[in-house]
Parts: C-alpha cells; sequence; structure tokens
C-alpha cells in the first residue's frame, strides 16, 4: 500500500535521512520507533508531502506521491496526525472536527462522521462546544486523531500519539488505535512508548540517525536484546 | 482580608483622580467642558457654563463607576459589590480632585496667582472647577458629584453586565439571575426579529438622511471614514484571517488610485473613461498585483510577506515621485480633474452624491467579507492562521488561500484608492506614504483583529474621532493618545475582539480569575 525507497531529506545542511526504504501493507499496524532526534517524524512529514525528499520515492497504492501536495495527499487517503497535540486552539471542538473533514462537502455524511467519533471519543461529546485550546491535554490528543477520523483515511499517520499521557490514557489511546485499525484503516505509528508500540504493531522498524537499522515483527523486536536494551529500558 | 471590592474602588479611583487633576492642571477642564458646550449647540464664549462642566465631570465619574464595577463578572459578584466598587471609585477620584481643587482655590482667595507656574491654571479655570463656590463647597461638591456619578454608573453597567451574562449562560441559575434588575421582558424585546428589524430600518433612514443634512465638512470626514472602513476590511481578510502581515497595503491603494486616475483624467493620457469601468479596472489591477506579489513570496514561512509588501510599497511611492515617471503618472505634481461617477450619463458628484456612493461601497464590501468569513475559504483561512502545518495536514491548500486572500484584500485597497482618488478629483504620491498602511494596521487593531463591526469601530476611532476633536487643536493627539492607551489597557485584544469572548471566559472564570 505504501512504498519508501530510499529516502533522503535534508533541512538545509542537516541531512536527517539518509535513505529510508520501508513498506506498509493493506490493514498493518507498522510502528517506527527511535530515539529523539532519529528523524521519526521527518518521515511522516514526508509521506503527508508537508517536506520534499531530495532523493528516493514514496509510492503509495502504486502511485508515487513524494511530488504531489499535500492537500491531494489528503484527498488520496493519507492523514497525518502530527506530533504535539496540533489542534486549532481557538475553534471548537466540534469546528475542529469539521476542519478534518475539510475535504468533504456532503453536510450530511460530515454530521454521521462526528457522530462516529463522538462515540468512539464521548469525552469529546461532552465538550463539543469547548475550544480545543482549553481542553486537557489527553483530550486534545483525542480529538487531534478525531480530526483525522474525519477525512476517511486509508492510512492514518500517527505521531507519538502517547506523548504526555498518564498510563491508563495511554493504555486507552493504544486500544482506540487498535480498534481503528480493526476497522481497516491502515496505520503508521511513531513512538516513543517502544514497549506498547511493539505490543500491538505488525511488523516495526527501528530508526536511527535517519537510517533503518532494524527491522521485523513486532512480537520479534520486543524480544530482541538489542532493542530491550536501546528502547524498553531492559538490562 | 480586604474586600476585593474596595480594592478594585479604590485601584480606579485613584487613576481617575489623577487623570482628574491634571485635566485641571492642563487646563483640559475648561476645555472639555467647551466641548459639551459644542455639542449641544452653545455659542462659544471664553468659559463655558458650570451646566456643560457639571455634565463633563458627571461623564467621567460615570466613567470611573463603570470601569470599577466588576469584570469579569462572576458569580461571587453580587450588586452590593458592584456599588460598593463603584461608591469607593467615585469617593476616592472625588477627594483627590477635592484637595487639590481646595489649595488652589485657596491660593486663588488669597491672590496668588498660579499661573507663573502653571499657564493653563487660570483663575477662571479655578473658579469653573469648584462650580463659582468657595473652595470648601466648592470641593465638597465636586467630592459628591464624582461619588454619585461613579456609584449609579457602577450600578447601571453591572445591570447590563449581569443581562449580558445571563445571556450567554442561558438557562443555568445563578446568583445574578436572582441578583438586581432580572428584566426578562426587555431582554425578551431586545432579542425579538423585530427589534433587529427595527434597527436595521433605523440604520437605513440615518444612512439616507444624514449625508443630506450635515454639510459638506462632515461629509468629508465620513467620507474618510468609509474609504478607511473599506480598507480595514480588505486587510482583514489577509492579515485578519488568513493571519498573514501586510505592511504595505498602501502599495495597493495606491495602484487603484492610479489606475483610476489615469482612466479618467485629462491629463496625462486624455483618457475619459468611464466612472463605473475604470472603477473595475482599478479593484482588478490592484487584486492582480496582489497576486504577482503573493506568488513568489507566499509559500515562505515567516513574515516575508510583510517585508516585501514594505519594500513595494515604497518603490510605488518613489516611482511616483519621481521624475522618471512624470510622462506616465504626473510625477510629484499628481494628476488633477479625476472623474466622478455619473449613472445612466448624468454626472453624480456632489457631496451628498458621493457619500452615498461611499456608503453603497461600504455596504457592498461589508456583505463580501461577512459571507468570506462564514465560507470554506474564510474557515481555511482561520485554520491556516492558527496552525499552518496542521491545515495542510487537514487538505487545505494553504499557498492557494493565502494567495486568494492577498489578491482579495489587495483588489478592496484598489477599490478604496479609485474611490479616493475619485473623491478628491485629485491623487498624487504624497496620498499614498506609508502612513496610510499604519493607520489601516491600526484600525484593524484597535477595533479587534479579524471583526467585521470592529473594523467599522476602529475606523471611526481613528479617522472620524480625530476630526471631532479637531475642536480641541492642541489637544487632539493628547486625548487620541490617552485613548488608544486606554483602550489598550481595557481591550487588548480590541474593541470587539473577533474570537467569541463567551467561549473563553472558561479561562476567566476559574476560582483565581482576575487578572492582575
Ligand atoms: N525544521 C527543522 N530544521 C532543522 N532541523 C530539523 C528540523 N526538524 C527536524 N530537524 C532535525 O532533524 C532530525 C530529525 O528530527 P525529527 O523531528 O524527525 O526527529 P524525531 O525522531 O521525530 O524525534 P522526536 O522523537 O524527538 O520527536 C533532528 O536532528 C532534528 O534536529
Ligand atoms: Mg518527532
Amino acid at each position: 500500500m505504501l512504498k519508501v525507497e530510499n529516502l533522503q531529506v535534508y533541512y538545509g545542511a542537516i541531512h536527517a535521512l539518509q535513505g529510508v526504504s520501508f513498506h506498509l501493507e493493506q490493514g498493518e499496524i507498522v510502528a517506527l520507533i527511535g530515539a529523539n532526534g532519529a528523524g521519526k517524524s521527518t518521515v511522516l512529514n514526508t509521506v503527508s508531502g508537508i517536506l520534499r525528499p531530495r532523493e528516493g520515492s514514496v509510492a503509495f497504492e502504486g502511485q508515487a506521491i513524494h511530488e504531489t501536495p499535500p492537500q491531494d495527499i489528503v484527498r488520496k487517503g493519507i492523514i497525518h496526525v502530527p506530533e504535539g497535540r496540533k489542534i486549532f486552539s481557538r475553534m471548537t471542538v466540534t469546528e475542529n472536527l469539521e476542519m478534518g473533514a475539510y475535504t468533504n462537502n456532503d453536510r450530511a455524511a460530515i454530521n454521521r462522521d462526528m457522530e462516529a467519533v463522538f462515540a468512539r471519543f464521548s469525552r469529546l461529546r461532552e465538550r463539543r462546544d469547548q475550544l480545543g485550546g482549553t481542553l486537557s491535554g489527553g483530550e486534545q490528543q483525542m480529538l487531534a486523531i478525531g480530526r483525522g477520523l474525519m477525512a476517511h483515511p486509508k492510512l492514518l499517520l500517527l505521531d507519538e500519539p502517547s506523548m504526555g499521557l498518564s498510563p491508563i490514557l495511554v493504555e486507552q489511546i493504544f486500544d482506540i488505535i487498535q480498534d481503528i485499525n480493526e476497522q481497516g484503516t491502515s496505520i503508521l505509528l511513531v513512538e516513543q512508548n517502544a514497549q506498547m508500540a511493539l505490543a500491538i504493531a505488525d511488523r516495526a522498524y527501528v530508526l536511527e540517525t535517519g537510517n533503518i537499522v532494524m527491522q521485523g515483527t513486532g512480537d520479534d523486536l520486543l524480544k530482541d536484546p538489542k532493542v530491550i536494551a536501546a528502547y524498553l529500558g531492559g538490562h | 482580608m480586604r474586600s476585593s471590592a474596595v480594592d478594585n474602588g479604590l485601584r480606579t479611583g485613584v487613576t481617575f483622580g489623577i487623570v482628574i487633576v491634571t485635566m485641571f492642571l492642563i487646563g483640559f477642564t475648561v476645555t472639555g467642558a467647551g466641548l459639551i458646550g459644542k455639542l449641544f449647540g452653545a455659542s462659544d464664549s471664553a468659559t463655558p457654563s458650570l451646566m456643560f462642566y457639571s455634565l463633563f465631570m458627571i461623564l467621567i465619574g460615570m466613567w470611573a463607576g463603570a470601569s470599577a464595577s466588576p469584570r469579569p463578572l462572576t458569580e461571587a459578584d453580587t450588586f452590593k459589590r458592584a456599588l460598593i466598587s463603584g461608591l469607593v471609585a467615585g469617593l476616592v477620584s472625588g477627594a483627590i480632585a477635592a484637595v487639590i481643587g481646595f489649595i488652589f482655590g485657596d491660593l486663588s482667595a488669597n491672590k496668588i496667582d498660579p499661573r507663573t507656574y502653571l499657564p493653563s491654571v487660570s483663575p477662571d479655570s479655578i473658579k469653573l472647577f469648584l462650580f463659582n463656590q468657595t473652595p470648601l463647597m466648592g470641593s465638597l461638591t465636586l467630592l459628591a458629584l464624582m461619588t454619585v456619578s461613579a456609584a449609579v454608573s457602577a450600578a447601571l453597567s453591572f445591570f447590563f453586565r449581569s443581562n449580558h451574562w445571563l445571556k450567554n449562560k442561558s438557562g443555568e441559575t445563578s446568583n445574578a439571575a436572582r441578583g438586581f434588575f432580572q428584566s426578562a421582558g426587555l431582554n425578551r424585546v431586545l432579542q425579538s426579529q423585530y427589534a433587529s428589524y427595527v434597527f436595521w430600518a433605523i440604520t437605513a433612514v440615518v444612512l439616507i438622511i444624514l449625508p443630506r443634512v450635515w454639510g459638506s465638512y462632515w461629509n468629508y470626514v465620513f467620507g474618510t471614514v468609509g474609504i478607511y472602513i473599506i480598507l480595514g476590511l480588505g486587510l482583514n481578510i489577509i492579515t485578519g484571517w488568513a493571519g498573514q502581515l501586510v505592511i504595505g497595503y498602501v502599495a495597493f491603494f495606491a495602484i487603484g488610485a492610479y489606475t483610476f486616475a489615469l482612466l479618467t483624467a485629462p491629463e496625462p493620457h486624455h483618457l475619459t473613461v468611464n466612472f463605473w469601468v475604470a472603477l473595475a479596472l482599478g479593484v482588478l489591477v490592484a487584486g492582480i498585483s496582489g497576486l504577482l506579489i503573493g506568488l513568489p513570496i507566499l509559500n515562505l514561512r515567516g513574515d516575508y510577506l510583510a517585508i516585501v509588501t514594505l519594500g513595494f510599497a515604497e518603490i510605488i511611492r518613489i516611482l511616483l515621485k519621481s521624475d522618471l515617471m512624470t510622462d506616465y503618472t504626473a510625477g510629484p505634481r499628481g494628476i488633477r480633474d479625476i472623474g466622478g461617477p455619473t449613472i445612466l450619463g448624468k454626472p453624480f458628484v456632489s457631496d451628498v452624491d458621493f457619500m452615498y456612493v461611499i456608503i453603497v461601497a461600504v455596504l457592498a464590501v461589508t456583505f463580501i467579507a461577512h459571507r468570506l468569513r462564514n465560507s470554506r475559504t474564510g474557515k481555511a483561512w482561520f485554520a491556516i492562521n492558527l496552525d499552518e502545518t496542521v491545515a495542510r495536514a487537514t487538505g487545505i491548500n494553504a499557498f492557494g488561500s493565502k494567495l486568494l486572500a492577498l489578491s482579495l484584500s489587495a483588489a478592496v485597497a484598489g477599490l478604496a484608492g479609485a474611490l479616493f482618488a475619485s473623491r478628491n478629483q485629485f491623487t498624487g504620491p504624497d496620498d499614498h506614504a506609508l502612513m496610510v498602511s499604519i493607520n489601516v494596521i491600526c484600525l484593524v487593531i484597535v477595533g479587534g483583529i479579524g471583526n467585521i463591526p470592529g473594523v467599522f469601530l476602529g475606523a471611526f476611532a481613528l479617522k472620524g474621532l480625530p476630526e471631532i476633536l479637531r475642536e480641541t487643536e492642541s489637544y487632539r493627539l493628547l486625548i487620541f493618545g490617552v485613548l488608544l492607551v486606554i483602550m489598550m489597557r481595557l481591550r487588548p485584544e480590541g474593541f470587539l475582539p473577533a474570537r467569541r469572548p463567551e467561549l473563553e471566559k472558561h479561562a476567566a472564570q476559574t476560582p483565581s480569575g482576575k487578572e492582575a
């Protein structure tokens, strides 16, 4: 479904991605783990078209998209939920969700989708008329994911959805991610919380200073001594 | 624990006391009273009547009371607290004024003329300050007047605010609901549909009648206000909504004005294009120039647009002024005898007629702006303004949206420029100095950035008020400055902030909930 080959991305002189290749098949959850500054967010930004690779290619459903503008990539069904609870702080919850359906013009469908989001995140329903910026961190994260779902993604790019959440909320968020996946959305998941990410991922890649250094199924990587030492805080 | 109501009143009272004393010392009490007199059509005289002076002081007292009454209104605020704040504010400011008044009155009674040190404090102004009474009686009157007017206005403003607050929290019961005036009846009248019909009917009648009756001077002043409203509405699109600062907005104003002027003036090109065609072309050319400016820079992050337009505006002004362009744009002399509007071949050029043209233009631009604001495009602009990365992640074409916003803004400025040139029948390079841009930015910010009614208010405050204050000559800029400072203090987001305050109350109503 998604095929990334030899991605080279620069920020000025900084060589952030040094030939990253990976793939993701329809229906999979693929996790991308790595230390701070490894380049995980850069990968997502490149896939969603916000950054342009200097070399390499990104193909989605067989079509090259690395030169497609972001708004058209959204229309193809790739939705990016950026890192850091990026919501529209001065819009209400409802308005935030409506922005998620920006590419959709069908009012009735939008309302139906919004109901579906509220069904999944009941906290958001209670706070539908509250400004996004006044939500708690966890609620903002739910809103960001909910906004992503409003666009009916085929592939959801999630950048650190568990960042800064309490352990209970982390569990909830991962349950929700799995649930979204079971309903047919493929997911590319970037996470610091390697333990949880590997547990729900079908396959995973380990990124280190702009290079993929390891790959395998989630279970295999969970047992890998090098992964345990570097990312699972193991001994 | 000291009651916050007393505290509040104390602080406001001291501020207003100082303001009153300062006004007295610079002789503004006399000028202010005279101004009020003018408003009521009193004839000029060296010392204004006692009545107008009292009125002036009452207004200041009421202002003090209104500032002292609780804001934001929380459930803990009762009518009594509001009254206490107002009372204290009035007492304190009145006492400060009274003490100073008494000292000067006493000096004056002992034949000491303070004018040696304070050129504005004449015996006459002291007498007026003390209501033509003895120092003791006069200062007591001052104290009483301030106290009563501040208390009354604190009570009144509590009533208005609690009412307003009730509307926002409809359904919930609260102290304020059980509080003073409940006046559900009044509310119902104000909220009914008929009230809005009546409001619009009155507005329409006023708009039709006023230009006929108030004479060409006010038509000129309010014509300028109208043109600045158009400019403000235009700048609001790119800066207020899409969030991209444009400093050289006057460039598009100039392009509209010169396009129109060159097409309709006998010199230098001997063209006499129809008013409406020239107007449309002015709008079009300005819009296209916005597009061309935006194309290379709008996909860059950061405030490049501000800098590039700034440069663009200066280049245009310098070009217009240079001898190089004299053959094409009449150089520093400017263009004279610019055409006026015609309808079905009939000229339409009196100041009254032109006022109507401006009113129609303002209404049209307001309508378009309003529609844009609530459109999909408007939402996209707002999203870009809030967070461009997320906006792009939701599928908004950020570059295209910003480009559209800039060319629409430029087109609106072109309209304003064409109207301006046509009304003055003249335009020259000096009409298009950077000051115009700065004025427009200021009026948008003062009014409340991103808000349509705010633009109207801002334009009145910045372009209308200075003309109204022209009567006060040398104090004009002083008052204007003071007003600006006060208003930015009270309303840092502008008079009418665009963001919905009722939603942001959640933050303001936390228990500790009072800003310093
Ligand atoms: N806008 C930018 N300009 C310059 N360098 C950048 C920029 N964004 C990221 N980088 C650099 O690129 C590298 C990869 O950054 P990236 O944000 O992709 O890391 P990450 O793996 O997402 O880290 P984290 O887990 O901390 O979010 C880092 O060294 C970072 O400093
Ligand atoms: Mg990151």
